[in-house]
């Protein structure tokens, strides 16, 4: 189990890197950072595969519950995402993003948020899945989409192992997801961030892991979900202060930026840590 | 590359060029300012003015002149001397001053006084724009005409003459790039040509494998003429070891037929001819094995550390931390650890050598692995091509020592000898 603690401080460690590299003299070092997303791709595998080792979920009945809270949480955040910018009110991640920030922080920052929502949307629709099978539909959506989300996105959709293809809600969902996606990535270009240098991850060895580990149940951590629901439910200010809150309690890092915070936050919930790196 | 010059690059982009003297002591030379920061308008960034490498081309006369470079552009530098200046002339007195015309009587022809001795340099070429990443280094080929530049994804070949890229004075010899950036696995850390070879260049990379390429065979040298690359013992794999296994650097031996690759705990020799091994392995700091969580955290395990050969090839030379840096004699396996710090080296004093210990301290010049100060970094060092002189860098300092007891050939380990410690900022001597 040691190791997963390890896993888990190193990968925040290397949220903090990519984050803060964003704001470094000279630009962004396309070596280091390929470096540091090697690390927490590798820290990322053990911590996964730890987390299979360990605690098997029985969250079907609450299931239920969470998914209409979700539905209606995801409905609030796409058409907000669909706006063309975001209030920094909305956004309490900007809020406490540094004053000097040049537009990439803002558009970082709509990226942060979309892609939250979509996470949102998807982490709902996986829970209620059974199958095995690798979500094409989910593949598709990525590709398009910066390297971190596809990573965060095909990672869990092979951890988690609930994808299904082209079910009913998936499709529905298709549509106001593939635009948020292109939402962000419009956003990333407007902000002209150079190509971001985060590794795809490669999706097999993970894909094979999935199968092998299908019986376990579904991979969402009730408790994350449930974390998820309260900071989706109360908007992003409340991520800010659900993340004080945790961090305090859990890390003893000392917090520079707010996407360090979010880190902290985010690595709790499987699925959106790459969150940062989509703010990157 | 007589070895009578020194040239230092800092963080502030200054170069400081120093000069042997008849006594066989190092004195500057000369000090210009070679880049100054810049801003990129179209990605809004700032350019950094550190001076990333600097090579020295062959001396043809009296003149001297070098490459250096920054994260984006590579200036060409003459440095040369004025020891005379035209006086008398018939337009302008001695300050410059305009005369009047109607004052003159006669004319006279200017004559050249000598005067006191002048440095200058003076940029002659200024290679831009080319890069789209950072610029890791440059090498000038055997044929002194071209050089290349290799940045993360791209080395160009360049012509000493031309500047300006469209007239194909620049080319791309090796791309990197892949089609889609997230498909990225691996950026080039270090490019060099080969020392008599025009047509061969290695090159290594992110993933530990050194490419060596062949000019002839393909104008772009994607498929390599050979990949050098040690198979790594899946038992000792950690978080940790793709970023371990880059390479910080590469140089060719003099004689062409060895390459030392540096890796972040090792530096390896290999044989142009054989490759799927290095012929020797030198662990620089292994005791940094188990501490490499904190050492990723306090980002040094990205340091790039140089390595170099001296002049007949029997030994090399690398940095470490605290100041100290490593030599391993190639023949007889030994190796020493010195350590390049005022505390410990006076002028003329004897060097003793330092020795890192993991548990307790047998001997007082022990260090503890602990103790060790990450601060303070041998990233660059450089061995005079012929004698036994090495430079090292250590943060603000340059150390230069000489090896008295044997000037050339086998080296006396134990006899080092410090020279003059100036003040310089991050320099990388060349």
């Amino acid at each position: 189990m040691e190791y997963k603690v390890e896993a888990h401080r190193i990968m925040s460690i290397s949220l903090g890197k990519i984050y803060n590299s964003r704001v470094q003299r000279g630009g962004i070092k396309l070596h280091k950072n390929l470096l540091v997303s090697l690390v927490l791709r590798s820290a990322r595998q053990v911590y996964l595969s730890d987390y299979y080792a360990g605690v098997c979920l029985n969250a079907q009945h609450i299931e239920a519950k969470e998914w209409e809270l979700m539905d209606a949480d995801r409905e609030k955040l796409i058409p907000e995402s669909e706006a063309a910018q975001p209030s920094s009110a909305d956004c309490g991640v900007s809020e406490a993003a540094q004053p000097g920030q040049t537009r990439t922080t803002g558009g970082a920052q709509l990226c942060l948020k979309r892609h939250v929502g979509a996470e949102d949307g998807r982490a709902s629709r996986l829970q209620e899945k059974d199958s095995d099978s690798l979500d094409p539909s989910d593949v598709a959506v990525t590709s398009p989409v910066s390297p971190a989300i596809s990573e965060t996105q095909c990672g869990s959709s092979d951890c988690e192992t609930d994808a299904d293809a082209a079910v009913t809600e998936g499709d529905s969902r298709q549509p106001p997801k593939d635009h948020a996606c292109s939402h962000r990535k419009r956003s990333a270009e407007e902000t002209g961030v150079s190509e971001t240098p985060v590794k795809r991850t490669k999706v097999t060895p993970n894909a094979i892991v999935a199968n092998n580990e299908i019986e376990e149940g579904e991979e969402m951590d009730t408790s994350n979900v449930s974390n998820l629901i309260t900071i989706f439910g109360s908007g992003f200010s409340g991520l800010l202060s659900k993340d004080s809150a945790k961090s305090e309690s859990e890390t003893d890092d000392s917090d520079s930026g707010s996407g360090q915070i979010c880190c902290e936050q985010m690595l709790k919930n499987l699925n959106p840590w790459t969150t940062a790196i989509v703010a990157f | 590359q007589s070895g009578e010059f020194l040239a230092t690059g800092d963080k502030g982009g200054r170069v400081v060029i120093f000069q042997r003297e008849p006594q066989g002591e190092y004195n500057v030379y000369s000090t210009f300012q070679s880049h100054d920061p810049e801003f990129d308008y179209l990605k809004s960034l700032e350019i950094e003015e550190k001076i990333n490498k600097i090579r020295w081309l062959p001396q043809l006369h009296s003149a001297l002149f070098l490459l250096t470079t920054n994260d984006k552009t590579i200036k060409l530098w003459k440095v040369s001397e004025r020891d005379k200046q035209p006086e008398g002339y018939n337009l302008k007195d001695e300050e410059g001053r305009v005369k009047d015309i109607s004052k003159i009587t006669s004319l006279q022809v200017p004559v050249l006084r000598p005067m006191d001795l002048l440095v200058e340099a003076s940029p002659r070429r200024v290679f831009s724009n080319a890069h789209a990443y950072h610029i890791n280094s440059i090498s000038i080929n055997s044929d002194c005409e071209t050089y290349l530049s290799a940045d993360d994804l791209r080395i160009n070949l360049w012509n000493l003459s031309i500047t300006d890229r469209s007239f194909t004075g620049v080319s791309d010899i090796v791309d990197l790039k892949p089609d889609n950036m997230e498909d990225l696995t691996e950026v080039i850390t270090v490019a060099e040509f080969h020392p008599h070879h025009c047509h061969l260049l290695a090159f290594s990379s992110s993933t530990g494998t050194t490419r060596l390429c062949d000019m002839r065979s393909r104008a772009l040298c994607d498929q390599h003429a050979k990949l050098f690359e040690e198979a790594v013992d899946p038992a000792s794999r950690s978080f940790f070891s793709e970023l371990i296994s880059s390479v910080s650097d590469v140089k060719f031996s003099h004689s062409g037929r060895y390459l030392l690759t540096r890796d972040y705990l090792s530096a390896k020799v290999w044989d142009l001819n054989m490759e799927k091994k290095p012929v020797e392995t030198y662990q620089v700091h292994d005791y940094l094995r188990s501490k490499l969580c904190t050492l990723y955290e306090s980002d040094c395990i990205f340091d790039k550390f140089e390595c170099a050969w001296n002049g007949t090839d029997s030994v090399i030379m690398t940095g470490a931390y605290n100041n100290f840096f490593r030599m391993f004699d190639r023949a007889s396996r030994r190796d020493v650890t010195l350590e390049a710090s005022r505390e410990v080296c006076k002028r003329r004093a004897v060097l003793r050598p330092r020795r890192v210990c993991i548990g307790r301290k047998r001997r007082e010049s022990d260090i503890c692995v602990d103790s060790l100060d990450f601060r303070k970094k041998v990233l660059h060092t450089a061995w005079h091509p012929t004698d036994n002189i090495i430079a090292i860098a250590a943060r603000n300092n340059l150390y230069i020592f000489q090896d008295r007891h044997s000037p050339s050939g086998h080296h006396g380990v134990h006899r080092i000898e410090q020279e003059t410690p100036p003040q310089l900022e991050d320099t990388p001597p060349q």
